[in-house]
């Protein structure tokens, strides 16, 4: 039944949100799809935090380190060069195709993931969202608001576009006190 | 201090970010067709609702709230995250929703501070 649904929500939508699964241990993307008499709503979300029942952890005890701000700020024109780089070269004369363009957002988000990781920031967490659309004369607004702390967390975003397709590149990194 | 909480509070609740989600847009959205001059203030809108509704909770966490809305036209479009966190603690949820007129991707992510 779940699968109908899905199935149903995907033709409807005609887009996909996707989660990127790679990983070290296994998540898994559920979904439940609601409709009400003028809108759908579909939700999805990684296996939920803290339910690991396969995998028990003991609770890892932190040692204070009587640090309040980080050593290393979040470069962000640094972000913002890896973004573009990346764009440009694995979109630069592709044309948009839904098969293609699912799995390469999936493959960016993983390869802006490393390189991000790579600068090796202490304790920061990043967060990538990649978003590749069609050109076909439509109107589009993407925003984000954020709750965080304005002296450490920032964020990086880049768009590209072709004569096919756009794709935006959005990296938030939040500090881990 | 810590073994007091219980894990309920401080974990990330799917299910009452979505309904946030999905209430806020309803208020802000419903039934509306694609406003070019309007879409900016219901993305505001929508995302400071959701900010506002997530920070009652009163969770120790920082989000990030991010809103995408598209005239539908029969273009496509994909979109992928992906996150270094920590698993056991931190979580997202993306709510796709639409009317008759557009299409509207609301994504919450929640990061144990």
């Amino acid at each position: 039944m779940s699968d109908l649904a899905k199935e149903k929500a995907a033709r409807l939508l005609k887009k996909r949100g996707s989660l990127s699964s790679l990983g070290s241990h296994e998540v898994r993307a559920k979904e439940t799809f609601a409709k009400t008499k003028d809108s759908i709503s579909t939700v999805s979300y990684m296996e939920e935090p803290g339910h690991h029942d396969d995998i028990p952890r003991p609770a890892v005890q932190m040692e204070n380190t009587y640090q309040l701000s980080p050593a290393r700020r979040f470069p962000v024109l640094t972000v913002k060069d890896i973004l573009k780089d990346v764009l440009t070269s694995y979109l630069q004369e592709e044309k948009y195709e839904p098969e293609l363009c699912r799995q390469m957002t999936k493959t960016i988000s993983e390869v802006v993931k490393a390189r991000v990781k790579d600068l090796m920031i202490p304790r920061y967490k990043i967060i990538v969202i990649i978003s590749i659309g069609q050109i076909r004369d439509q109107n589009m607004r993407m925003g984000s608001r954020c709750l965080w702390d304005e002296t450490h967390d920032n964020f990086s975003s880049h768009t590209f576009k072709n004569s096919s397709l756009f794709a935006t590149a959005t990296v938030y990194g939040v500090y881990f006190e | 201090m810590d073994d007091d909480q219980s894990a309920e509070e401080t974990a990330f609740v799917v299910e009452e970010v979505s309904s946030i989600v999905k209430e806020s847009l309803e208020a802000v959205i419903g039934r509306n067709p694609y406003e070019h001059k309007r879409v900016n203030q219901w993305m505001s809108s929508v995302v400071e609702q959701c900010l506002g509704q997530l920070s009652k909770l009163g969770k120790p966490f920082k989000y990030i709230v991010t809103c995408i809305i598209m005239q539908k036209n029969g273009a496509g479009l994909q979109s992928a995250s992906s996150c270094f966190w920590d698993n056991t603690t931190d979580g997202s949820c993306t709510v796709r929703w639409e009317n008759k007129h557009l299409y509207c991707i609301v994504s919450v992510f929640g990061l144990a501070i």
